[in-house]
Parts: structure tokens; sequence; C-alpha cells
């Protein structure tokens, strides 16, 4: 992993929370109603792949593990509603060889508000 | 709905428990959008060092939200949630999901929740999930 890539914000891009979808990941966790706090996720998703393949980044995603998630709400979110997806890399660090990578995910409403945050470090284990 | 007034600190969450299986984790994969084969190929699992497939952290967390939400009366009530991932998670294991109230913000309405996620495996408690922390809306 370059620890150069720290900083870098990846395109904005438009995430629907479609209610199916919704309805797919309650029946999941047996949630009876509303939108899973967790469901923001597949929200995140929506950038993750670009990530994974960032030539910029050259993270080995054979070699990663999900180590602390957080999610922060200032409301909770809506079905059917259009959010704009902004992740930057907060940082990049490596701890005894292997290579931490916080991504932090803004999840924001048309008036330019931020709906929710989300932090995910993922961890680049050290080449066996 | 828990409210202010009867929420105590160290009240006990109800714990919720699930047996984890292939299937559950395959829908989790479609529902959340991460389709990691660690997560759905024991090979790929295997060659990465463990001995078979491993649930989605994001799977385990979904599960404690689900244990949080309830007590809360839905999930629009849990305003932050936090997992640390320490242990793996394998299929045909019992995840048992649980917190306990740290404190209590009357001004707010909001109660400060400790929680985790736990797995018996081979005698030993394993902490899938460690020092989590929700943030719960509660009732006037």
């Amino acid at each position: 992993m370059n620890a150069a890539a720290a900083g870098k914000v990846y395109p904005d891009a438009p995430f629907t929370v479609d209610p199916d979808r919704v309805a797919a990941f309650r029946a999941v966790f047996d949630e009876p109603s509303g939108v899973p706090s967790t469901f923001v996720t597949a929200a995140e998703f929506t950038v993750i792949p670009n990530i994974v393949a960032d030539p910029d980044l050259g993270l080995d995603f054979s070699r990663v593990l999900h180590g602390n998630q957080e999610y922060e709400f200032r409301r909770p979110l809506e079905e059917g509603e259009t959010l704009t997806i902004r992740t930057r890399i907060e940082s990049i660090r490596d701890m005894g060889g292997n290579g931490f990578l916080l991504l932090v995910t803004s999840l924001v409403e048309p008036g330019g508000d931020v709906v929710c945050t989300a932090r995910s470090t993922l961890i680049e284990r050290a080449a066996s | 709905m828990p409210s202010v007034r009867d929420v105590a600190v160290r009240t006990e969450i109800p714990s919720l428990s699930r047996v984890v299986t292939r299937e559950d984790v395959k829908a989790y994969a479609e529902a959340g959008g991460d389709q990691n084969p660690l997560h759905q190929d024991d090979a790929v699992a295997r060659a990465a060092g463990f001995p078979g497939i491993v649930a989605h952290g994001m799977f385990t967390m979904g599960h404690l939200a689900a244990c949080i939400s309830r007590w809360a009366g839905g999930p629009e009530r849990v305003r932050r949630l936090t997992a640390q991932f320490r242990a793996p998670v394998y299929m045909g294991e019992e995840i048992v999901a649980g917190g306990r109230v740290r404190s209590v913000d009357v001004e707010r309405g909001v109660a400060l929740i400790d929680c985790w996620v736990s797995v018996e495996r081979d005698g030993h408690e394993e902490w899938p999930i460690k020092r989590g922390e929700a943030d719960v809306l509660l009732d006037a």
C-alpha cells in the first residue's frame, strides 16, 4: 500500500436508499422496520471497488481484513432518498508490517448537509 | 421503548443470539454488496489461513445493530454505532450480541451503550466484536 495516497478524495457517487435492498438487508437481520444502521455499508461499497482497484493506492485486497467500523448519524436514512457518497483516505499507517487504511465516507443530502459519516479501517496484513 | 426516566447506568440490553449459516452469509453479501470470496469460497479462505469461510465483520456488526435496535425501539433511534473486529466467525457458530448502559445524558435524552458480540469456541470465549459503542435516543 502506498502511504502517499493518504488524503486522496474519490469522485462523488450517487446512492439511492432502495426500499427493496433495505428490505433484503432487514430480512438478513430479522429487523422489523426502518433502515438498519449498518445498511450504510451498501453506500460505502459503491466506492470501495474503485479504491481496491486504485493503482495510486496499490492495496492487495486478498490480504485485507476489516479492523474497525464506526457510523454516526445526524438523522436516520429514509427509504427512497438519493444521497451523494463522498469517500476520502483519511490516513495510511504501518504498524508491525500491517497497513492500516482509514476511509471516511460522508453521505450528503441535496442541501449539502451530511446525513451520516462512516469510518472504516481496513487492515492489509503483512505478506507471509 | 426505553425512556430517560427508567434507563439506569448498568442496565443490561437483552442479549440476541443466532447460529451463522452459509445461506445467511450469502444473503448478506448480496444485500450489503461485499462479494469478497473470503466469505463465500472455502479454498480462498484456506489460502488466507482460515479453516473455512468466515462471516463478514459487517454481518456480525449487523447482528449487533439488530440487538441494539430491538431494545431501542427501532434502528432510527441508533444515532452512533462503533465496533472493533477482533476475532473471525465461522459457519455453524452461535454468536451472542449484548450490551450495557454506560451513561445517560438526561438533557440530550441519549444513552451511551457498551456493546459486544461473543462466541464460544473450543471451550473459550472469543470476541468477534469488542469495545463497541452505541448512542441510543431515548423517550422523554
